[in-house]
């Protein structure tokens, strides 16, 4: 799957999860940008990134992930 | 010795100059002997145990950086857990678990029993485990590396600022701090001593000022009636925000007046308008500690529950919050009131969100207010469960609370004092909430502004501040 495709379907992840439709995501986005993003509704994004793109993540995976962009290279990783 | 002692005023000052005075690579050292007689001071016995910890805490480390089996460094991590953890399970549980299960045999019919421990719980053993467990759980995730300096891990896990009471400190900040440990700046000197001044003032004048009368209605609950419990269930959230959150900044100050920069615990947390937000504004160390190591692993174990997973994690982080503040049912269904709150909120958080963007309600202040209000009002009632005694007592105190009305006990100085503290406080909040570059006072850009900020709030501490040495709510802990 292509880097753009994998934005694409986040996005529509972020825009489920964290009910704003107006999110546009970027690397260097973090919890703190996007309202509603807590430890709370973290782990639900997580569940529907796992759904949405066949994978699961491992919790020291989890625990790396500080930004979007780190989110997108891991999928990324995951789905080559 | 505590902060608000006559010997740390001597201790503080003497230890911020040799500190300076002596060379950079011996200073890990200086700091360590420093914190073990400032612990010996209060505890001489129980530095033994803390020393028996570190050690644990850098033997186990090493090994796990030994290896590159990550199974066998999980392994490594497990053991060295347990073994930490059976200190605090001895001196803080042992008498709970041992009535509660001699309790249920004796229910039973079985008569049995084993003495109780009676000796005194050592001081900070519940923040001093924890940063242990943090710290070999980070070396097991790789997101610190294994510090080969035992000195440090000392230092680590006694820093005489927070051994008594926190901030919960962690691996990743403090580690690559102790390897410099600058000189002091004069900038680092007066933000220091700026919130030491700050956190005595909510300690002695805040705190300890409505200790007195908290103290005096809820340790006499039965000839008080509900008027005056609400109020001073009311007052309680505020007495602990002035003793933890005043505690904390007196530490985060004086490791500040030597260069070092403590994570903070407290960030106005009444101006939290849901109860996770309190959470993320309200002894944030321990709660971002119970995050990353409780609740992560556990709501990620449960993900394929959906949002039943995360109410299923909450709940446990919470009786785990709730267990690590007291041996004690109070505590548990404290912790269990906090876990049900939550979980309500998590529920009902898209529903919520929702309708505030609909309405764009998070921009109307009459909104954010109301839920200031409410957040407070439900987090006092829970804190009645930390309060009292027994959970008897407590639901005594609901009922009063909730069925009967009377004149309200309260002295006339008191609600003086009261009033002065509560206003200079909640302006200083309110200002740095919403107004944070304005009307500055200890660091206005005029030298007599700053002056005189600083010889009223000391005036109001020598003045209003309850200066008999008394104990912070946290060391029971």
């Amino acid at each position: 799957m292509e880097r753009t495709e994998i934005i694409e379907k986040l996005t529509a992840v972020f825009h489920e999860v964290f009910n704003d439709n107006n999110i546009v995501l970027s690397d260097e986005m973090t919890a703190k940008d996007v309202e509603n993003w807590d430890s709370l509704t973290h782990m639900l994004m997580i569940t529907k990134v796992e759904e949405t793109f066949g994978i699961k993540f491992k919790l020291k995976e989890l625990n790396k992930l500080k930004m979007v962009g780190d989110l997108i290279n891991t999928i990324e990783t995951k789905l080559q | 010795m505590t902060f608000t002692s006559f010997e740390f005023l001597l201790f503080f000052p003497a230890v911020v100059l040799v500190y300076n005075l002596c060379p950079q690579r011996f200073r890990v050292w200086f700091l360590l002997a420093v914190s073990y007689a400032f612990y010996a001071f209060m505890q001489p016995v129980y530095l033994l145990l803390l020393a028996a910890v570190t050690g644990i805490t850098y033997g186990f480390t090493r090994w796990m950086g030994a290896t590159d089996d990550d199974d066998k460094k999980r392994k490594i991590m497990v053991w060295g857990i347990i073994l930490v953890l059976l200190p605090l399970f001895f001196f803080k549980y042992f008498n709970f678990v041992n009535e509660s299960i001699f309790s249920l045999l004796a229910l039973c019919g079985v008569e049995s029993t084993v003495p109780a421990i009676k000796w005194m719980l050592p001081v900070g053993i519940s923040f001093y485990t924890f940063m242990a467990i943090g710290y070999m759980i980070d070396v097991n995730n790789e997101e610190v590396d294994v510090e080969k300096n035992i000195g440090a891990v000392g230092l680590f896990l006694s820093f005489f600022p927070y051994i008594l009471s926190g901030p919960i400190e962690r691996a990743g900040n403090m580690f690559p701090q102790l390897k410099k440990l600058p000189t002091s700046r004069p900038a680092d000197l007066t933000a220091g001593l700026k919130l030491m001044l700050w956190g005595y003032f909510m300690k002695l004048c805040v705190a300890d000022r409505l200790g007195i009368y908290v103290d005096a209605v809820f340790n006499n609950f039965a000839h008080h009636n509900g008027t005056t419990l609400t109020l001073a269930t009311l007052l309680y959230p505020i007495q602990v925000y002035g003793d933890l959150g005043g505690y904390s900044l007196i530490a985060i100050g004086a490791a500040r007046c030597m260069g070092l920069k403590i994570i903070p615990n407290f960030n106005r947390p009444f101006f939290a308008t849901s109860m996770s937000e309190l959470w993320r504004r309200w002894h944030m160390s321990l709660i971002n500690w119970l995050t990353d190591y409780i609740y992560t692993p556990l709501s990620f174990a449960l993900r394929s529950w959906k949002v039943w997973g995360i109410v299923c994690a909450l709940m446990l982080t919470f009786l785990i919050s709730g267990i690590w503040h007291g041996a004690a049912l109070t505590f548990i269904v404290w912790g269990f009131v906090q876990g049900i709150y939550l979980s309500i909120e998590a529920l009902l958080q898209k529903k919520r969100s929702s309708l505030e963007s609909k309405h764009k309600l998070t921009k109307r202040w009459w909104y954010i207010l109301i839920c200031c209000v409410v957040v407070y009002l439900l987090f006092a009632f829970s804190q009645i469960f930390g309060r009292c005694a027994t959970v008897s007592d407590a639901f005594v105190v609901i009922g009063k609370i909730f069925g009967e009305r009377g004149s309200l006990f309260l002295d006339r100085k008191i609600k003086g004092y009261a009033i002065l503290m509560l206003a200079i406080l909640f302006f200083k909040d309110i200002r740095d909430e919403f107004f944070p570059s304005k009307i500055r006072f200890f660091d206005s850009k005029y030298f007599a502004v700053r002056l005189l900020s600083y010889a009223f709030i000391i005036v109001m501490i020598v003045w209003c501040g309850a200066l008999d040495s008394s104990q912070f709510i946290y060391f029971q802990f």
